[in-house]
């Protein structure tokens, strides 16, 4: 009985070079898909700042891709979630300085009781993608890091 | 007569040949994962780019069928031993059945109960591409790399059982039912059979067991949502 792999003929050096092109090929598929997915999900358009007030923490976020958007924010204190609300507070500096078209793109959030000590707060802008499958939030401006005092009053802490 | 242009295409050696039979198995399976892990998580149900790589795969399988000469009656794809074929397949086919059947009973499942939908009447031809890319194409790669016999069929089974992650339970099944089909794949090699019994198997376990256990029989990114 004739071997299995004799019943073949032995493959031209082609199929090597379809092989390394087909890899190729799905290397560039793969990282296109990554590429895109990256900038559909989490796109490089929003921008921001926060700051700590008497009250709480104060901000503004604009999304460059559609400034006149309002944009959704979210408030997360030592890691754990606090608030959402919509950045559409006055902000006039904002735009004079050129950031946004207008000015209501601020936003403003009181701080829960926190102990005394110090803290870190980041603000996020919630980004919808893939017709609201997908979800993905985005650090606006820096960590906000900041002290509570014993009368609970929250105080920056310098950079 | 041998033409110009194959002339112009040097043969490889036989030891190179071998080794690219394994390259030929893991640039299919490649393909069947991105599909299932990467084009699914990026661009959800887009069949358009889910195509690429499986269009990929199955034109790097046609390729290799023509440049190792084979034939369609080679693959299996054929019904002078479909008779043959059945016979080796009917008693682990019934006894898989049967097994279904009474770990559905066991848990509490209605026995055949299950909606039978159009995603199920299109199993005997998924079944047949299954086997077709794991036994007309997976498995004679794998005889050439590691010769007839338990290593090439465990190969084939690990690779079809790779394929079904991450689904616990269905890749164990799978494991089980890869090395049946590829052991009888070696000795009759028919396609048509073994999509027979491929869906068979599916279609009692779509209709036997609840969903949740198989969580759908969802597999890659698609197993989590």
């Amino acid at each position: 009985m004739a071997r299995f792999d004799n019943l073949m003929k032995t493959p031209s050096t082609t199929l090597v070079h379809v092989l390394i092109g087909k890899s190729i090929a799905e290397t560039l598929l793969v990282g296109a898909l990554a590429v895109v997915t990256f900038i559909t999900v989490l796109p490089p358009y929003f921008h921001g700042w926060g700051e700590v007030t008497d009250s709480g923490i104060s901000g503004w976020v604009v999304n460059n891709a559609a400034p006149w958007e309002r944009v959704e924010v979210e408030l997360f204190v030592d890691g754990e979630f606090v608030a959402t609300r919509v950045a559409n507070e006055s902000r006039p500096d904002v735009a004079a300085a050129g950031w946004a078209k207008n000015e209501w793109h601020g936003y403003k959030f009181i701080l829960p009781p926190l102990s005394a000590g110090s803290h870190e707060a980041r603000v996020y802008a919630l980004h919808d993608s893939g017709a609201g499958t997908r979800k993905s939030l985005q650090l606006v401006g820096d960590p906000i890091r900041f002290s509570v005092d014993a009368g609970g009053k929250p105080h920056a802490i310098s950079r | 007569m041998v033409t110009e242009t194959e002339s112009m295409q040097p043969s490889l050696p036989e030891h190179t040949a071998r080794t690219l039979a394994l390259w030929e198995i893991v640039s299919v399976a490649t393909s069947c994962l991105i599909a299932e892990w990467v084009v699914l998580s990026f661009v959800g149900r887009s069949k358009l780019i889910i195509a690429i790589p499986i269009l990929l795969a199955f034109g790097l399988m046609a390729f290799s069928h023509v440049e190792r000469g084979e034939t369609l009656n080679d693959i299996g794809f054929r019904l002078d031993n479909f008779v043959a074929s059945c016979r080796l397949l009917l008693l682990p086919t019934v006894v898989a059945v049967l097994l279904v059947v009474a770990a559905g009973w066991f848990m509490g499942h209605a026995i055949f109960a299950g909606h039978i939908g159009s995603r199920h009447l299109s199993l005997p031809l998924w079944a047949l591409l299954q086997q077709y890319a794991l036994n007309g194409f997976i498995n004679r790669r794998a005889q050439l790399a590691l010769g007839k016999g338990m290593k090439s069929v465990i190969l084939v089974a690990v690779v079809f059982a790779l394929l079904h992650l991450p689904n616990p339970l269905l890749a164990a099944v799978t494991l089980i039912g890869g090395m049946i089909w590829a052991a009888v794949y070696q000795r009759q090699p028919n396609l048509f059979a073994l999509a027979l019994s491929h869906a068979l198997v599916s279609i009692t376990l779509a209709m036997t067991i609840s969903p949740n256990l198989f969580n759908s029989l969802r597999v890659g990114f698609k197993y989590f949502g």
